[in-house]
């Protein structure tokens, strides 16, 4: 009985939270506005203030974050309806994720490395360009630490969206093609998210760098390691 | 009311797919995630025809409109890592935003410039 009243009032709360930000940002429309990062703020601070654990706001988050499962299959329907368009942007697609793929496992290495901290930080750091489930089996699989890898990959999402027009602008990407894979890439599901703001097209761009860098990251992880460690 | 009705039943169909994603990667024993797996097959049915668009079509607008909503109680959980990044662990959020914004760049640079080869006459 009081687990579903806390169920309720989490589930409630977030939708209520999520509803008043999404129209914050529709009048607003900056990119710090954006709805995950507004709701999130709102919602730590809450949790924070009231002394309310993690576990006990998940009773009710768990079932929203349950539905992060089939919200990953619907990405399917834009890929599907942009068909036409993708058999012809296939290769660049497929060059611009693999170099992202290098580019950010490496980085996370030699970097981490350079700052001195141990291997089960940077093995819990590497996979963070790709969507929460498979950096945490990357890192698993690793012998890592799991939930940072999960932390990390946040920070890769709303920093890589809070950044993204910063970044257009001085390398000059211009291109829906560009900034899809480049948002994909490098911020997975966020990116995508923040992708689809700007198009069907550029959104539907983001899905496939996003599982490109997926499989390309889950792949060339354990190697990279071992070369850069 | 109708309406509500198919946006559930499309919403059945999508977890459905997911289930069926996560069960293939168990029984093959794949790193790529259950609802990554979902997603390709789901493109794959609908390419071939398997299943009409329209019976997932008003569901799946619906979950990409509000598709930040489900990371907001993941994205949460960094409360539990405050601790983590206090110190010299602020170091790791610069480095991880420093080689996020370096994919960023770098993938999207290499993929326009591929694009834009593509899309002029190759006589310039």
């Amino acid at each position: 009985m009081m687990n579903s009243l806390i169920a309720l009032l989490s589930i409630g709360g977030t939708l209520v939270i999520y509803t008043f930000a999404r129209q914050l940002h529709i009048r607003a429309a900056r990119t710090f506005t954006l709805p995950v990062i507004t709701s999130t703020f709102i919602i730590l601070v809450i949790l924070l203030t009231f002394h309310i654990p993690y576990e006990t706001y998940m009773i009710g988050g768990d079932w929203i974050n349950e539905l992060l499962g089939p919200a990953v299959v619907a990405l399917a329907y834009p890929l599907y309806q942009q068909r036409d368009i993708l058999k012809q942007v296939m290769v660049p697609i497929l060059c611009g994720a693999l170099i992202g793929a290098i580019v950010g496992i490496s980085t996370g290495i030699l970097l981490a490395r350079w700052a001195g901290f141990d291997e089960l930080i940077i093995y819990s750091l590497t996979p963070k360009s790709v969507t929460t489930p498979v950096a945490m089996a990357v890192t698993e699989s690793l012998g890592g630490i799991t939930p940072l890898a999960a932390v990390f990959v946040m920070i890769a999402g709303i920093g890589g969206v809070l950044m993204s027009a910063g970044i257009f602008k001085l390398f000059r990407i211009d291109h829906y093609l560009g900034r899809g894979v480049g948002l994909g890439s490098a911020s997975h599901a966020m990116g995508t998210a923040k992708a689809l703001e700007s198009s069907l097209v550029e959104g539907s761009i983001s899905t496939i760098a996003m599982v490109f860098s997926a499989i390309l990251v889950s792949i060339l992880t354990p190697g990279m390691i071992l070369l850069l460690m | 009311m109708l309406k509500l009705i198919k946006i559930i039943m499309h919403i059945i169909i999508l977890y459905g797919i997911y289930l069926i994603g996560n069960w293939i990667q168990v029984a093959l024993n794949l790193f790529i995630p259950g609802s990554v797996i979902g997603m390709v097959l789901l493109f794959i049915v609908l390419m071939t025809n398997i299943i009409k668009v329209t019976w997932i079509e008003e569901g799946s607008k619906l979950i990409i409109n509000h598709l930040t909503l489900f990371f907001i109680p993941a994205t949460v959980g960094v409360m539990n890592y405050f601790e983590l990044f206090k110190g010299n662990g602020f170091l790791l959020v610069l480095i991880a935003l420093l080689s996020t914004a370096l994919v960023m760049a770098l993938s999207g640079v290499i993929s326009q410039w591929l694009m834009r080869r593509k899309e002029v006459p190759h006589d310039e």
